[in-house]
């Protein structure tokens, strides 16, 4: 898997949606009935994993990155969830609902200390603590991050007495993370001189959590370590932390510098394979190996699966190098669906597919002060007039155009005759075999999910019966759509999703007859140019078995490309760049990152064994580049310009230019009917074109037009003859000129036509 | 619900950037141009029989239809009328027997008020009256008058197309130098790239295009079909006729298609479906009602001078902070690769998800222009993947400065209807596909399944129901009645043409059908007592009552027993999740934290005890 790798994968797919951190108590309610499926919904949500049957090995993968991952902080834990439901029920309106996580970072002696020429773990937990914070700001994620610094040179924490508690300082309490938080950490946070007791750090950690979440309601309480595990301990207080732990439902990870099986002690599994190439374990001191004892200890004390929680700086700064995914909360649309005034159902539909854009969009600030409060904006209405009299808004009315007539039409005529709805609305109008719906009919930017209304039984009996009639019998519902009152009505699809946990109505926007545009093209069938040999046949025929997306074993399908799996690039970009430019506003932006770089590219097996096959499909199909695209596109990289409008009216004009060029040089080729005497004069100038043979040409012409016998024609005769005589003149030819007019003119005498005025 | 509303002026937004972006088109191309030459010469008068109309009423209904949808639908079009055989003229170089009723511009109510007045046998006897009928015309003054109304036009024009309609398959039959001039004219009009197509209409006895117009008619290599069409003699036909010429296939990009190792063709895209829109409303100066020039100036709150582009930045505030980036930068962010579809390689038709939409498909045709012998290769790949049914996933990059987006083009090869017109061309459409951000997570309710009566009850209903769906089938009605409404003002109806809601459920004619059906569909799902349309208080205490079930509810996550074994011989152990497979795990005290883990431990406890 060389694009799509699991370790890709889990890092941005596992940070997901918090559907269940909704404000709203009417979704906890909601859920309440769907304990059964709990679980899975967040599974499906992140990866579709449900989708993914006979494909055991996606399954493992997802729990794998559920459990594991330090994005996992970010995420409620299942477990947590359910209990804040069960509180919440009898709850009245909630304040939103949160997680508090603590940065636990040992700062202490040995960590700054590095092999030549490798970065010391300092650098390297600074990197995995850098990359989440920032994931945090960019996703503008609501939960709560402090900052717990031990071995420190200094001490300042509550716990602290004058021999407890030393070197460990709570540098932030539980915040949003910002900029400052970065900043801190970025440049802020120097290795230190000293050590601390990790034990002791994680009691500070754990009193911190205790302390500032109180009255106050968060989903999950999580503490990370980061540490090389270099310092002594005391394990006295090992059961209190450990109880403590577990009753305040608090989760914990470790990030080290090297992986915990590192000694042999773990045994093996694809998990050892994993960490195999990460293999420090050699360089390990007496005391780093009892810190590994001790959090082999505490992890499986917590949770049998607890060794799942424990990573290294390296894996994790992979996991972490791609932002969060966008989150949505999905809101419920509840409404009924309707088959004629007799058949009723109570549906709730949810948004389930759309593009998702960028919350924040550019503001303009000054240039100088950077303050967004010295650009103001100003519209004004001028008049069409030379002067361009500026009018008010008051003194301007509203129009429309009606093809070239322009009708001032009020807002308030406007609002009172347009079409109106009677509110929401999701109307059967028929139904039709699936296959006269094609996929390339569906418009609009979103779909729908259609389940039945939450806490009725039967409307989910009635509904199922629908979904399930239309699945046996391969047909689809056209639906009238409305949002609600002050939206325009759709014509749509509804058609079945019957899925292992679920089952729904998904609906699909169709076009409306003005929506069509009824292109021919020539048809590709019988077409000459497009005549293929079954040589060239079989050589696309062996393009596509390399190119192959899709791993069939004989057992299970492997898909090697999934779309719905990458994130999307353009967010990426630009939280990239953001970042960037925050700390280095002054430098360029920087370039793409590769890892992102490499997930848009085709796998490197596919790249590979496609090489041959596209030799081969190079020999057989001629492809000649004109030329044309490439000049443009060098136009445009000369001129490196990124004002959209200009780079627009330089395509506009370069495409003029091109026209210019095209027929200066290639359309006058003889001497054609509409204007023959400026082809002939074209011709003429061209000068590889022999004198006698352009003339030849012209008179022809001539000849022809006299036959119409219609005196437009009678004048562009003559307007060839002047400029024949002309142009011969020019070359010396008179004489050929004089005897073709002679012919001319006894061609003319002979059928009884009078040239006059020649 | 703010979320979603939210969302809901987002899409308004994206139409923006799509009417921009059409906008591009019609700068870069040009206005469209279209000529309805028509025959006014007595025998368009006569009534079919069997259709009973005459091809005149037919030829003035279909520019009628014409004149109307391109109100709406482009509206910068330029259109005009031309009749020939009149025994009165109009035009600019004084040609007898051609009358310009309108010239070339864009359509507006006026004219289509005057196209309405000849209408029907009343618009017949007032055509007799205003311009009469010779049979002394000539079609190439005809052509000439149209070829100088194209040239007139000062704009820049991307097509220049007329469209004669007539049922006279010989018209100079005696008159070989009016044949001829004809001829000639048509071919001058052929080289200044003017098409001419002929709308040839009903005529006793059946119109022979050998006799004269097979020399006339333009016939690009588009249109190869084109000449064995019939005569039409109803407007549907007609009208589709009509349309399909007129539809110009405006590309929106042209563009690369890359398929590796230095393998690329080129292909042009299109939009097979554009949303059409109610147009924007624009300000008029209330004492003249002309339009007025909208104006929007930066300038420094401080000091109040006017800020040119280059005195902006542009900023984002993340993390309590605000991030500057230059103008040119926010572009260059967006800049992934030039305009280009790039093959990642090859996927089976059936693992494109239906439900997997999040915009309007394109459609891509090669275009040998940019690449030479681009057709040939794409209609190899087209073959194929026809064949072996397999779509094609490639990163498309529309524009420049527009991140990629994954793309399957699927195949689709060329549909012709009975009357040999093409429905459906042959090429590629290009299927949106989301990425992960795209994909929200949504939480369902449980799944409760219908029982076999309910379903066939249902399924009797489904089928009583059964229509054809065909994409023209619906008209918007929110366009149809904001034009219909300035038709009103604009002609000084007394009120706006009625207009027929398709888009409405026709529930009578539906309970008609299913009456019966209904009723027993409903008692079979719905207690007596149940009535969908409650709100309010009963429904809460449905919510509470539900609340209360939570703990048993709860209890039923644990798998029985009798359901593990029941998975273990059916071999679906699998299918349950981790977290059920650790309650299971807890029950009979086994370990395990990964799924094999739990499954082996699982399988290995029962199959001792």
């Amino acid at each position: 898997m060389p694009l799509l790798t699991k370790t890709n994968l889990r890092s941005w797919r596992d940070v997901s949606i918090r559907v269940r951190a909704c404000p709203c108590r009417k979704v906890y309610e909601d859920e309440v009935k769907v304990t059964p499926d709990r679980v899975h919904q967040s599974l499906e949500g992140q990866s579709s994993i449900l989708e993914a049957k006979g494909h055991p090995d996606k399954f493992k993968e997802a729990e794998r990155c559920d459990q594991r991952c330090l994005c996992n902080v970010v995420r409620m834990h299942r477990d947590l969830v359910i209990a804040a439901d069960e509180v919440d029920l009898g709850g009245k309106n909630e304040p939103p609902v949160q997680s508090a996580v603590v940065l636990c970072w040992d700062v202490g002696r040995t960590m700054s200390m590095a092999l030549p020429g490798e970065e010391s773990s300092f650098e390297q937990a600074k990197k995995v603590v850098l990359l989440f914070i920032q994931r945090q700001v960019f996703a503008e994620s609501k939960d709560e991050t402090a900052l717990v610094l031990f071995g420190t040179d200094g001490t300042s924490n509550p716990l602290a007495t004058s021999d407890q508690y030393q070197h460990i300082i709570v540098h932030r309490g539980l915040m949003i993370p910002d900029f400052d938080l970065l900043e801190d950490v970025h440049s802020g946070i120097k290795a230190s001189d000293d050590q601390a007791d990790f034990l002791d750090a994680l009691i500070v950690c754990m009193d911190l959590l205790q302390k500032q979440t109180l009255g106050k309601k968060y989903e999950k309480l999580h503490i990370a370590v980061f540490t090389d595990l270099s310092s002594p301990f005391s394990s006295d207080q090992l059961d209190v932390i450990i109880d403590n732990m577990k009753r305040a439902g608090i989760t914990l990870q470790f990030f080290l510098p090297f992986a915990l099986d590192a000694t042999g002690m773990r045994d093996s599994g694809d998990t050892a394979e994993r960490r195999s190439n990460i293999s420090q374990g050699k360089g390990l001191t007496a005391q780093q190996k009892e810190g590994i004892r001790m959090v082999r200890r505490v992890m499986l004390s917590l949770d049998e699966g607890g060794l799942d929680e424990v990573f290294t700086f390296r894996e994790s700064v992979e996991q972490l190098s791609i932002f969060k995914k966008i989150e949505r909360k999905p809101m419920a649309w509840p409404c009924q669906l309707t088959i004629g005034s007799k058949i009723t159902i109570n549906i709730v539909a949810y948004k389930a597919i759309t593009e998702e854009k960028i919350k924040k969009s550019w503001i303009s600030v000054d240039a100088k002060t950077l303050r967004k409060e010295d650009v103001r904006r100003e519209t004004v209405y001028c008049l069409n007039d030379d002067n361009e009299t500026e009018v008010t808004m008051e003194d301007t009315i509203q129009g429309f155009r009606y093809g070239s007539d322009i009708i001032p039409f009020s807002q308030v005529d406007q609002e009172q005759m347009k079409y109106k709805t009677n509110g929401k609305c999701f109307s059967v109008l028929g139904f039709t075999k699936s296959v006269q719906v094609l996929r390339h009919y569906y418009v609009g930017r979103q779909v729908l999910k259609v389940f039945a209304a939450k806490d009725d039984e039967h409307a989910a009996v009635a509904l199922s019966a629908l979904i399930h009639s239309l699945e046996e019998l391969e047909m689809v519902a056209i639906v009238r759509y409305v949002y609600d009152r002050r939206s325009n009505p759709q014509i749509g699809v509804a058609f079945p999703l019957i899925k292992d946990k679920y089952e729904c109505l998904t609906y699909v926007q169709l076009p409306f007859m003005e929506d069509l545009r009824q292109f021919t093209f020539t048809s590709l069938k019988n077409n000459k140019k497009a005549a293929v040999s079954e040589e060239q046949l079989s050589a696309v025929d062996a393009l596509i078995d390399s190119m192959n997306l899709v791993m069939d074993d004989g057992e299970e399908l492997e898909d090697l490309f999934k779309v719905s799996k990458i994130p999307n690039p353009h967010f990426q970009r630009l939280f990239q760049c953001l970042q960037w430019k925050a700390f280095q506003p002054d430098d360029p932006l920087p370039p793409l990152d590769p890892h992102l770089k490499s997930m848009l590219d085709q796998p490197q097996e596919v790249a590979d064994s496609s090489l041959a096959s596209l030799e081969q499909l190079k020999k057989l199909f001629t492809l000649r580049d004109s030329g044309k695209k490439k000049e443009q596109k060098m136009a445009q990289q000369i001129f490196k310009n990124n004002d959209p409008e200009e780079q627009d009216a330089k395509r506009a004009r370069s495409d003029d230019d091109f026209n210019i060029v095209s027929l200066a040089e290639g359309t006058v080729t003889a001497v054609g009917s509409l204007n023959p005497a400026k082809d002939f004069q074209a011709l003429v100038q061209q000068k590889n074109v022999n004198f006698g043979e352009v003339t030849k040409q012209l008179m022809e012409r001539v000849y022809q037009f006299l036959e119409v016998k219609n005196h437009q024609y009678y004048m562009k005769s003559l307007d060839c003859v002047k400029v024949c005589r002309k142009e011969a003149a020019k070359v010396g030819e008179s004489q050929h000129f004089n005897t073709i007019l002679k012919t001319l003119k006894e061609n003319v005498e002979q059928k009884g036509c009078k040239i006059s005025g020649s | 619900m703010s979320d979603w509303r939210a969302h809901y002026h987002n899409e308004d937004e994206e139409d923006q950037d799509e009417a921009e972006e059409n906008e591009e088109d019609v700068k870069f191309t040009g206005r469209d141009s279209l000529i309805f030459l028509i025959d006014a010469s007595e025998s368009m008068f006569e009534v079919n029989s069997e259709t009973e109309i005459s091809p005149f009423d037919m030829t003035i209904q279909c520019v009628h239809k014409v004149y109307t949808s391109k109100i709406i639908s482009s509206d910068r079009d330029l259109l005009a009328v031309v009749f020939f055989g009149t025994q009165k003229h109009k035009n600019s170089v004084d040609f007898k027997h051609v009358y310009v009723l309108h010239d070339l511009d864009s359509p507006g109510a006026k004219r289509v008020l005057e196209l309405d007045r000849y209408q029907g046998e009343k618009g017949y006897k007032l055509f007799k009256e205003d311009l009469g009928h010779s049979w002394d015309g000539s079609l190439g003054d005809a052509l000439w008058v149209c070829s100088n109304l194209f040239s007139d036009i000062r704009l820049k024009l991307s097509h220049k197309r007329i469209m004669l309609f007539t049922n006279n398959d010989n018209p100079h039959a005696n008159d070989s130098s009016k044949a001829r001039m004809a001829r000639t004219k048509a071919n001058d009009l052929r080289e200044t790239g003017i098409i001419l197509d002929l709308m040839h209409l009903w005529k006793s006895g059946g119109f022979d295009i050998s006799l004269f117009y097979r020399d006339i008619v333009s016939l690009s290599e588009d249109e190869d079909v084109g000449m064995q069409l019939k005569e039409s003699a109803k407007l549907d036909d007609l009208l589709r006729k009509v349309w399909a010429k007129d539809y110009k296939k405006r590309v929106v990009s042209r563009m690369n298609l890359n398929l590796g190792g230095g393998v690329e063709l080129s292909v042009g895209v299109y939009n097979l479906i554009h949303s059409a829109r109610r147009p924007a409303a624009i300000r008029l100066y209330r004492e003249t009602n002309e339009p007025v020039k909208i104006k929007t100036r930066w300038f420094n709150g401080e000091t109040g001078s006017l800020l040119l582009p280059s005195d902006t930045k542009k900023a984002q505030v993340y993390g309590q902070r605000q991030i500057v980036l230059e103008k040119e930068e926010t572009e260059e962010l967006r800049r992934f690769d030039n305009p280009s579809l790039v093959l990642i390689g090859f996927k089976p038709l059936s693992l494109l998800k239906k439900h997997h939409h999040i915009r309007p498909s394109q459609f891509i045709y090669p275009e040998e222009e940019l690449i030479a012998g681009s057709t040939t290769l794409f209609r190899a790949l087209l073959t194929k993947c026809l064949e072996r049914n397999v779509c094609i996933i490639c990163r498309y990059t529309p524009r420049r400065n527009t991140p990629p987006r994954f793309v399957a083009m699927v195949p689709q090869e060329e549909q012709l209807d009975s009357q040999g017109m093409q429905t459906m061309p042959s090429g590629f459409h290009l299927i949106f596909l989301p990425f992960a951000d795209d994909i929200r997570k949504i939480s369902f309710t449980g799944k409760v399944v219908a029982d076999r009566d309910q379903i066939e009850k249902m399924k009797r209903v489904v089928q009583k129901l059964k229509f054809k769906y065909r994409p023209d089938s619906f008209e918007n009605p929110v366009i149809q009645k904001h034009f219909r409404n300035l038709e009103a003002l604009a002609l000084d109806l007394k009120e706006p043409e009625e207009m027929e809601d398709l888009t409405l459920a026709k529930n009578d004619v539906i309970d008609g059908r299913i009456e019966q059906l209904a009723e027993e569909f409903t008692s079979l799902v719905y207690p007596p007592d149940y009535n969908p349309d409650a709100k309010g208080p009963q429904k809460r205490k449905l919510d509470e009552s539900a609340g209360r079930a939570e703990k048993k509810a709860k209890v039923e996550v644990l798998v029985g027993e009798d359901e593990i074994r029941q998975h273990l011989r059916s071999g679906t152990l699998g299918k349950l999740t981790v977290p059920m497979l650790k309650e299971v795990c807890k029950q009979y005290g086994l370990k395990g934290s990964k799924k094999q883990e739990l499954l082996d431990a699982i399988t290995s406890y029962f199959s001792k005890h």
